[in-house]
C-alpha cells in the first residue's frame, strides 16, 4: 500500500462539540438514557471525522469523542481500578486519576467499538487508533495493590496486547501507543520499553509511539530497541529547538509535530513549511509523517480546525517541491517491515 | 514540639475550577470570580482549622502552578511552552527570559492581604505564610536567553523576589525551592548550566534578612543548606542532611500516593528528630495538588493528629 509523501495525521484528541460536552454533563447527572448518550458520541464522532477529512488529513481519527480523558477512559474499563476524584494536570485541566486497588484484568474491548464505527464511516483507507500505553497508564495512576512498578506495568502491557490483537483481527492497520510519561524516570525507561514491546508482541500492523513534553535524548538511546514503526513527537511547543537527537533515528519514521496544541495562535502556512524543511536536515522526507504536536482537545474548535488546515496546506506546498525530485509517494510500513 | 503545617498548594476545588471556566468564556464577571476565590479560601481555612493545621498558606487557589501567574508580572519574561513539572503528570508554563528582568505592578500583595483578612476572621490563631517560587527553582525552570549564566539569572530573580517580599503582609514567606534538592527533572530537559551552590545559599540567606523564610525542598535531599531559615525536607524521597542544625520542617506525609499512612508509624518516624530539633513542623512532602481533593484533606487531618507532642 502507498500513501502520498509526508502523510498527514492527527495525534488523537480534538475539541468536543459544546453540545456533546452538555451530553457528558447530563450523563454524569444521570439525566439521559445511556443510548441517547451513545448516539450523541457517534454523531460527534462523524462530525469530527468529516472535519479532519475536510481539512485534508490523510490518516484521520474521530478526536476521541467517546473518551472522557486519555488515561481515565482506559482505567474505567479495566477491572481493578478505583476513582477517588479529579487531579489537576495543568491550569484548570483535570483528570480522574485512578488507583489500582486489585489485580488488573481485561474484561472487555477498550476501543474496538470506536474503531469499527470510525472505519465504517470514513472515506479514508487508513485511520490511526490512539491507545494509551501501559507505562503511562501505570505512571498516571496511583498504586495501592502491586508490590512494585514492574508488575503493575507488565500486567497493563498484557491487557493492551489483548486489545491490539482484537483490533488487528477486526482490520485495524495503524495504532498509536501514547506514552507521554515513559521518560518520567530515566531509570525506568527500560521498563517502559519492555512494556511497549510486550504490548505489541505478535502484532503485525503499523504501530506508532507518541511521546511529548519530555527530554527526547532519553528516548533516542532506545530508538532501535523499541518495536514500533514510527515515533510521533512534539516540536512546535519547544520552538523546534534541540533536534539533534534525531540523528540517532534510522529505519523508523518520525511523526513530526508542527503545530503547538497549547497555544491558540494559528501557525502560518509558511511557518509550518519552514519547520518541515528544517526536519529534512535530519531525515529523508520518505521517513516523515506530519502531525500536530499532541491532541488538540484543549483548543477552541475553530482554532484546532484552522491549525489542521494550515498544516495540510504547508504539506501540499512541500509536496510540490518534492515532486520535482520525483518523490510523490511512500510505502505504508508495518511491523512486518522492520 | 510538633507543629502541623501546610506547604504550597491545596488541590483547586472543582467548584472553583468551574467558576474559572465560566469566567474564561465570559459568563462570569471579575467581581463574581473574586467572590468565589474568597469563598473557597474561607472554606479552606475552616477545614485547616478543623484539621488542626497551625501554619497555613492560602492554598494557591489563584495560581496555575508555582510559577504562574507570578512570572507574568515580571518585565523581560515571556511565558511560553508547557513543560512537565518533574516527573508528575502536572505541567507548568515556562518563563522565557528575553531581557533584563524587573518586577511589574502585581496583585500578589493584595491577594495575601485578602487571605490575611479571611484568616483573621475564621482562624485567627493560625500563622499564614505567603508562597512564592524561589529564585533558584525559577532559574532552573526558565529558558534563559539573556543572562550570561544561570547563576546570574538566579541572582536577578532574587532581586525581584526581594522587592515583592517587602510588600507582603505576612511574617513568613514560603519559597518553593525544589531545585535545592532536585535541580530539574532529567525527564523534562537536559541542562548544561548550573546555579552555583554557594551563590544559591547566599541569595536565599539575603532574602531571609528581609523577612523570615520557610524554604521548601522536595524530590530529594537538599544540596544547599541556607542558614537562618526554616528548611522543609522531603522525608519520602530524601532525608535531613546530617550537618543541618537550623529550624526544620519534615515532609512526612506522601502527597503523591492515595495510600494512607498510619499515625503511629509517622510518630515513630518523627521521634528520632525530636532529640535534635526543639520544634518540628510536620508537613506533606510536596504539593497537595498531586492528590484528589478528598485524599489531600484526609492526609491533612492525619497530619493534624500528630501535633502537640
Amino acid at each position: 500500500m502507498e500513501l502520498p509523501i509526508l502523510p498527514t495525521s492527527v495525534i488523537g484528541s480534538y475539541p468536543k462539540p459544546r453540545w456533546l460536552l452538555r451530553m457528558y454533563k447530563l450523563r454524569e447527572l444521570g439525566k439521559i438514557p445511556e443510548e441517547d448518550f451513545k448516539e450523541a458520541v457517534r454523531d460527534a464522532s462523524i462530525s469530527v471525522l468529516r472535519e479532519h477529512e475536510r481539512a485534508g488529513i490523510d490518516i484521520p481519527w474521530d478526536g476521541e469523542m467517546g473518551r472522557s480523558e486519555m488515561t481515565e477512559y482506559f482505567t474505567s474499563k479495566i477491572k481493578g481500578f478505583k476513582f477517588y476524584g479529579p487531579v489537576r494536570v495543568w491550569g484548570n485541566a483535570y483528570f480522574n486519576k485512578a488507583a489500582a486497588v486489585d489485580k488488573l484484568e481485561y474484561e472487555e474491548p477498550l476501543v474496538l467499538d470506536e474503531f469499527l464505527w470510525v472505519k465504517e464511516n470514513t472515506t479514508r483507507e487508513i485511520v490511526k487508533i490512539p491507545i494509551t500505553g501501559p507505562y503511562t497508564i501505570a505512571e498516571w495512576s496511583f498504586n495501592e495493590y502491586y508490590p512494585d512498578k514492574e508488575s503493575f506495568v507488565m500486567d497493563l502491557a498484557e491487557i493492551i496486547n489483548k486489545e491490539l490483537k482484537v483490533l488487528e483481527k477486526h482490520g485495524a492497520k495503524f495504532v498509536q501507543l501514547d506514552e507521554p510519561a515513559m521518560l518520567n524516570h530515566p531509570s525506568e525507561v527500560p521498563l517502559a520499553v519492555d512494556a511497549i514491546n510486550r504490548a505489541v508482541k505478535g502484532i503485525k500492523m503499523k504501530v506508532g509511539l507518541h511521546v511529548c513534553y519530555s527530554n527526547y535524548n532519553l528516548l533516542a538511546d532506545y530508538f532501535d530497541e523499541i518495536k514500533v514503526t514510527q515515533f510521533a513527537l512534539e516540536f512546535a511547543n519547544r520552538n523546534f529547538r534541540d533536534m539533534d537527537f534525531l540523528k540517532k533515528l534510522s529505519n523508523k519514521e518520525l511523526g513530526f509535530g508542527v503545530v503547538d496544541v497549547h497555544n491558540p495562535r494559528v501557525e502560518s502556512v509558511e511557518e509550518i513549511r519552514q519547520a518541515i524543511k528544517k526536519v529534512f536536515t535530519y531525515l529523508e522526507p520518505e521517513w516523515v509523517y506530519i502531525n500536530p504536536d499532541c491532541g488538540l482537545k484543549l483548543l477552541d474548535r475553530k482554532i484546532a480546525y484552522q491549525k489542521l488546515v494550515n498544516m495540510v496546506q504547508a504539506v501540499r506546498g512541500v509536496r510540490k517541491e518534492l515532486e520535482k525530485e520525483g518523490k510523490t509517494t511512500i510505502e505504508f510500513r508495518t511491523l512486518k517491515d522492520i | 514540639m510538633i507543629v502541623p503545617a501546610l506547604i504550597g498548594s491545596l488541590p483547586r476545588p472543582i467548584g472553583l475550577a468551574k467558576k474559572l471556566e465560566q469566567y474564561y468564556i465570559g459568563r462570569l464577571d471579575e467581581r463574581k470570580l473574586e467572590e468565589a476565590y474568597r469563598e473557597y479560601t474561607r472554606r479552606a481555612f475552616e477545614k485547616l482549622r478543623d484539621a488542626k493545621i497551625k501554619v497555613i498558606t492560602d492554598g494557591l487557589y489563584r495560581w496555575d502552578d508555582i510559577f504562574n501567574p507570578f512570572i507574568r508580572f515580571i518585565d523581560g519574561i515571556e511565558v511560553n511552552g508547557l513543560f512537565k513539572f518533574y516527573e508528575n503528570n502536572f505541567f507548568y508554563r515556562s518563563p522565557v527570559v528575553r531581557g533584563e528582568i524587573a518586577l511589574k505592578e502585581n496583585p500578589i500583595p493584595e491577594w495575601i492581604s485578602i487571605a490575611q483578612e479571611i484568616k483573621e476572621d475564621v482562624y485567627p490563631e493560625a500563622t499564614l505564610k505567603a508562597v512564592l517560587p524561589g529564585p533558584v527553582t525559577l532559574a532552573y525552570h526558565s529558558i534563559n536567553e539573556y543572562y550570561k549564566t544561570l547563576t546570574d539569572l538566579a541572582e536577578a530573580y532574587a532581586q525581584v523576589i526581594g522587592e515583592l517580599i517587602k510588600e507582603l503582609d505576612v511574617k513568613i514567606v514560603e519559597l518553593q525551592e525544589p531545585s535545592l534538592a532536585a535541580e530539574i527533572s532529567e525527564a523534562t530537559k537536559n541542562i548544561e548550566d548550573r546555579v552555583d551552590k554557594e551563590v544559591a545559599k547566599n541569595i536565599i540567606e539575603d532574602l531571609g534578612r528581609i523577612k523570615k523564610l520557610w524554604v521548601v525542598t522536595y524530590f530529594g535531599t537538599p544540596q544547599v543548606l541556607p542558614e537562618g531559615v526554616i528548611l522543609n525536607v522531603d522525608l519520602i524521597e530524601g532525608s535531613v542532611p546530617e550537618e543541618y542544625s537550623g529550624e526544620i520542617g519534615l515532609g512526612i506525609v506522601d502527597a503523591r500516593t492515595t495510600k494512607m499512612e498510619r499515625a503511629d508509624r509517622l510518630r515513630d518516624k518523627i521521634r528520632k528528630y525530636l532529640a535534635k530539633f526543639e520544634t518540628i513542623y510536620v508537613t506533606p512532602n510536596t504539593l497537595l495538588d498531586f492528590l484528589p481533593e478528598s485524599v489531600a484533606w484526609k492526609k491533612l487531618r492525619l497530619l493534624g493528629r500528630l501535633g502537640g507532642e
